[in-house]
């Protein structure tokens, strides 16, 4: 079963939510729905950073290793000169290499995001009975109270 | 706000306000949308006679190779490049005024990154050969020149349109679960899927406000790279005029500058076709005003020093190409954008004119010629003007490349009027958010 309140305004759900926290609910059996982020809310529930920087993070140095290596790969694999410029022109690269550390870093936020929200989530894309509300509401699964 | 209550139908105001502008739209949007479409078609066409004619329709020719092509290239470039600083570059300094122009801003970026990328395909010429510039190797296994800022561009660019896509995307996920509450039928099935299922719960707002600050750290060093790099395109050549350290900041500021006044040009009417008074008010056209004369300033600043190296150079190529912008064939268009981008922008000064939206339009008008003259003028006179008199000559563009840049315009507003109809313009989360702190 789950015991759901809700609010119109930010400042009681704030205060509701910070009652049952102090009244010892498991913060895990807790969640909240808004209608736009409530910073206030991460005090109370959970200041774990989001892991969604570790995603960003492997996929930036990814994606400039990516550059240099790949760039590299292509002129020693053929290694004409051109314009008198170096076989291995690192300062040239370093571009391709920068651009890439953007792309597949960016690219690696918004993968990290939809794995760490489970979205998509298809039952509930079409149906009306779970929606962005207006409201501010919190839920407690009961069966987890301690 | 100040009563709970009042904050409640603000909520609900909001969302039935600027989610109407997405109702059936009137003639007057039909007929824009149709003339807009129009010139398109009709660049498609003139850019068809162009491959079964070849490049000898237009004036491209010798010595001056790149013409309006490559200066709409730019053009558009620096116009995408607004977007991304009001809406990356003003989310991370905290900038509120923001939440009014960031979805349009986005919008522009995104769509004027692709009319960008038409033009190194119109002015290649045999287009079906453009997948050249894709990094494979070719039949003896040579891969493509990593050393060339040709093919900087390619990464640049696509970087840029992909991640100005993605952040465009992201920021909209919450309003298109708004928006699917609203609508019926068809739609309400687009809108459900293309809001991934969003509810708003404490653990998707976490790893969103994470992600949103992601693609906003990550978009604010593309302002400055993307538009780099094309000012590179120009600045590792050794031709006079061009080969200068101080391109790549003042691309950037001419980029910010070009586009700061396009999003004034579409967000003033569509404020008026989408009903948004309300929502984007005079202090905030004042505000991006401001952001327009700082950067007029750091532009003129930019022709300054840019004379002032010429001068100190000891160079008579140097010397003789700043001279012939000033006093040569081109000079009308060069006194031109003078004119456009240094003097006509000074009246923001005067904060009446700051706050007079009738006036800002007209005045974003002036700054999109001017632009479009200042990299005109860029590529044109270098390379109608090299080192050996020899090889001098005049470029004129013909009407091919004139009805080409025509059309280009055609395909933006045509992009932007689908958007202003099939996406919410302004973002009504954070015009939430912003009323409740």
């Amino acid at each position: 079963m789950i015991d759901r309140y809700s609010f119109d305004a930010k400042g009681a759900f704030l205060d509701k939510l910070d009652e049952l926290v102090k009244s010892g609910v498991p913060r895990k059996s807790i969640n909240t729905f808004t209608p736009y982020p409530v910073h206030e809310t991460e005090e109370l529930l959970d200041r774990s950073q989001s892991a969604v920087r570790f995603f960003t993070g492997v996929g930036a140095v990814a994606g400039c290793v990516a550059g240099f290596a790949f760039t590299i790969y292509t002129v020693l694999s053929w290694p004409l000169i051109t314009g008198g410029k170096e076989i291995v022109s690192v300062n040239a690269f370093i571009v391709i290499a920068y651009e890439l550390m953007i792309l597949v870093g960016g690219l690696a936020a918004f993968a990290g995001f939809l794995f760490l929200t489970r979205l998509p989530v298809f039952r509930n894309i079409l149906s009306d009975s779970v929606e962005f509300s207006r409201k501010f509401e919190i839920t407690v699964e009961r069966g987890e109270r301690s | 706000m100040s009563s709970a209550e009042e904050k409640v139908q603000y909520h609900r105001l909001v969302e039935e306000e600027v989610l109407a502008g997405m109702r059936k739209p009137r003639r007057a949007y039909w007929v824009t949308l149709l003339g807009c479409l129009g010139l398109a078609a009709l660049g498609a066409v003139l850019w068809g006679y162009q491959i079964k004619k070849g490049m000898g329709v237009s004036g491209l020719n010798n010595p001056v190779g790149w013409g309006t092509y490559i200066t709409n290239f730019v053009f558009w470039v620096g116009i995408a490049h607004s977007g991304t600083l009001i809406s990356a570059v003003l989310f991370l300094f905290r900038a509120k005024f923001r939440g009014a122009f960031n979805r349009s801003a986005e919008a522009m970026t995104v769509f004027a990154v692709m009319t960008a990328g038409l033009f190194p395909l119109i002015h290649l010429g045999r287009v079906w050969h453009f997948y050249w510039l894709l990094p494979y190797p070719n039949q003896r296994l040579l891969w493509v020149n990593f050393r060339s800022p040709l093919m900087w561009d390619v990464f640049a660019v696509s970087t840029y349109f992909t991640i100005s896509a993605v952040f465009f995307y992201v920021g909209m996920i919450p309003d298109l679960a708004i928006a699917k509450r609203f609508e019926k039928g068809m739609r309400k099935r687009l809108y459900s899927a293309l809001s991934l299922g969003w509810v708003g719960s404490f653990r998707q707002w976490k790893h969103y406000n994470k992600l949103y600050l992601f693609l906003a750290a990550f978009a604010t060093p593309l302002v400055v790279s993307v538009h780099s790099i094309v000012s590179w395109d120009f600045a590792m050549s050794i031709l006079p005029g061009w080969h200068t350290t101080i391109f790549a900041p003042y691309f950037v500021a001419g980029a910010i500058f070009s586009g700061t006044a396009m999003v004034i040009t579409l967000v003033v009417p569509m404020r008026k076709l989408v009903g948004l008074e309300r929502y984007i008010t005079i202090d905030h056209f004042e505000s991006i005003a401001k952001i327009l004369l700082f950067t007029s300033l750091l532009v003129t600043y930019s022709y300054i020093v840019e004379f002032g190296l010429a001068a100190y150079s000891g160079s008579v190529y140097e010397k003789g190409t700043f001279l012939y912008r000033l006093t040569g064939d081109y000079r009308y268009l060069y006194w031109g954008m003078l004119f456009c981008n240094s003097i006509v922008p000074l009246t923001l000064l005067v904060r009446r004119w700051r706050r007079n939206i009738p006036f800002l339009f007209g005045l974003s008008i002036f700054v999109n010629i001017g632009m479009w003259l200042e990299r005109f003028v860029i590529i044109v006179t270098s390379m109608a003007r090299d080192f050996d008199p020899y090889s001098w000559g005049i470029y004129r563009p013909r009407l091919i490349e004139a009805g080409i840049a025509l059309a280009s315009f055609g395909f933006f507003f045509a992009a932007f009027l689908i958007f202003t109809k099939a996406f919410p313009v302004v973002a009504v989360t954070e015009l939430k958010e912003v009323a409740d702190e």
